[in-house]
């Protein structure tokens, strides 16, 4: 075979082992679109790919199920969780990137180690403090455990983000007089937009795909999205068309949100470790 | 005084209250576990019965009096290596593939990449449980098509094989994005120079691309790993650890016996506990491997 060939076989292999991994990557949610616009008796044969589609499944959930009430949870607790731990987060953040001292990288790993907490393991003193308090089944009991993965993302994030600015703009900063504190808010804070976007949008992902507290501490008046898909079992079986149709309402956010920080996602995955 | 203090050490005025929140926040609580984990304490109990029991919880666990326990650990590490292994391997091919291509396709192959790590893991739990059903699920139906046998995916021999899969599927991307990261930023001059004096492939990639990748691979192992060993969501939708207590992990052990049916918060604490040390046990040694020097 000449060169040319080669190359040849092994662009279509390559493009054909793209076509896999997207098939198989992007199977499962696009079974879910299609199963949410399936009238009811079609559900259960998978192999009609010809049907007339419908919006009931939709027309269901928001006027029976009342899921709007669970995104309406689910908005409020990511949203008010993410503001706060932004404001905490990013002073933290910028007292890790610009100070020095000597247990700087342990009290930097402390905060990283906050991510190998089990979610299982410290809900449950959170759900008797929560019950002595009378917070089940609240808002503010989610938002303060949203904050658990929250702060620390946000403090390894934008330390990084923060990093990336030169040290020459905050001293030029400070012979025309800033504050310390006027540093922060007038130069860096609008400088690193991009990056506290990118950090916002994260918390906002994590906070919404939350279920182990959500789904120890509420049950009905704060209940979220991600644990209502669980109202659709019942015991005359699950109601697929409605599970999906919440599904993809509640994924499109989140998709929409992700291939827009697709430029910081190595970043955000891996807690501002690698600046992909 | 204080002013002192700050003057001495500015950086804690910014770290400071982020610092104070996380102590309550996970301090506290953790503390609060260990003792928790001390007593018998049941859900809708008064405090005048709670007892302090010292560490027969955990005895309990030890002396297989608890075999639920276990198991859970068992299935949890057997779970953890299956798919952290399956992830990186193919998560690293992956990386690999996108990184030698210059096809016009990448950029879909990142927006698809990205769909499963963003998605809601309940959700998409759900949806596997959909298509795995054994009657009318698609797998079946695309089984039944290639004229294969039809296999029941949540059944007692399948069920843990399926939590795997549908993990496979949500976590791949992230270990595919990262090793894409670290492999197109490998510098190319010590390839050619080795190529020259005469390496092979698997030369080249057991000593330039994996020396040079190790933390990064140790990085996602990292996360991989501590993920698995606390998965909870997904076979909590797709199996709710069952049938029997094949897919329950220590995560649906602990939620079965705190759950308001059974409420034996001392003893699901005490596993919480012991969920705890094997999650930091796992990334203690991963992250000691990390930054050793080879």
């Amino acid at each position: 075979m000449s060169r040319a060939q080669k190359r040849a076989v092994r662009k279509v292999v390559v493009l054909l082992l793209f076509l896999i991994i997207c098939f198989f990557f992007l199977a499962p949610y696009l079974w879910m679109v299609l199963i949410s616009l399936k009238p009811k008796v079609d559900i259960y044969d998978p192999g009609k790919l010809l049907f007339v589609p419908t919006l009931e499944n939709y027309r269901s959930i928001i006027e029976d199920a009342h899921i709007l009430e669970y995104f309406k949870n689910s908005m409020l607790v990511s949203a008010v969780s993410t503001v706060l731990s932004l404001v905490i987060g990013s002073i933290a953040a910028y007292g890790f990137a610009r100070f020095n001292w000597k247990d700087r990288e342990n009290m930097a790993f402390m905060v990283l180690s906050q991510r190998m907490l089990p979610a299982m393991a410290i809900v449950i003193p959170y759900f008797l403090m929560a019950m002595f308090a009378g917070w089940l089944d609240t808002r503010k009991i989610l938002v303060i455990c949203y904050m658990l993965f929250n702060v620390p993302f946000t403090i390894l994030m934008m330390r990084g983000f923060f990093e990336d600015i030169p040290l020459e703009i905050e001293e030029a900063g400070k012979i025309d007089g800033c504050s310390g504190w006027q540093v922060l808010k007038e130069l860096i804070i609008p400088l690193s937009l991009p990056g506290l976007t990118a950090t916002a949008i994260f918390c906002l992902i994590n906070s919404w795909n939350e279920f182990v507290f959500a789904n120890f501490l509420t049950s009905v008046k704060a209940k979220t999205v991600p644990t209502s898909v669980m109202l659709f079992l019942s015991v005359s079986g699950t109601k697929w068309g409605e599970m999906a149709a919440t599904g993809v309402l509640a994924s499109l956010p989140v998709i929409v949100f992700g291939i827009a920080v697709q430029k910081y996602m190595i970043r955000g995955l891996t807690f501002g470790a690698v600046k992909g | 005084m204080i002013k002192r203090y700050f003057k001495k050490k500015p950086y804690m005025t910014y770290i400071a209250p982020a610092m104070a929140l996380m102590t309550v926040l996970t301090l506290f609580p953790t503390i609060f576990l260990w003792l928790i984990s001390m007593t018998n304490y049941q859900l809708g109990w008064d405090l005048g019965r709670v007892k302090f029991v010292g560490l027969d919880n955990y005895i309990r666990l030890v002396s297989g009096r608890d075999p639920d326990f276990w198991n859970a650990v068992y299935i949890s590490l057997k779970f953890m290596v299956i798919t952290t292994a399956a992830e990186m391997i193919f998560g690293f091919l992956i990386g690999k593939l996108l990184c030698d291509s210059e096809s016009r396709m990448k950029p879909i192959v990142f927006a698809v990449l990205i769909i499963p790590i963003v998605m809601t893991p309940s959700i998409a739990g759900n949806i596997w449980k959909l298509m795995l059903n054994a009657e009318y699920g698609i797998v079946n139906y695309f089984l039944a098509v290639l004229h294969l046998p039809r296999v029941t995916w949540l059944d007692a021999d399948m069920a843990f094989t399926s939590v795997v899969l549908a993990d496979i599927w949500q976590w791949t991307p992230f270990v595919a994005l990262i090793s894409y990261a670290g492999v197109c930023s490998l510098p190319t001059d010590q390839y050619e120079a080795a190529r020259i004096d005469g390496g092979n492939a698997f030369q080249l990639f057991r000593y330039i691309t994996l020396p040079s990748l190790r933390p990064l691979i140790f990085l996602a192992m990292i996360f991989r790993t501590i993920d698995s060993l606390k998965i909870y969501d997904m076979p909590f939708v797709l199996t709710q650890g069952g049938p029997g207590n094949s897919t329950e992990f220590l995560s649906l052990h602990i939620y079965r016996l705190a759950n308001a049916q059974n409420g034996l918060i001392g003893r699901a604490a005490a596993n919480a506990i012991i969920l705890m040390m094997i999650s930091s046990a796992v990334s203690k040694v991963l992250t000691y491997f990390q930054r050793k020097e080879m």
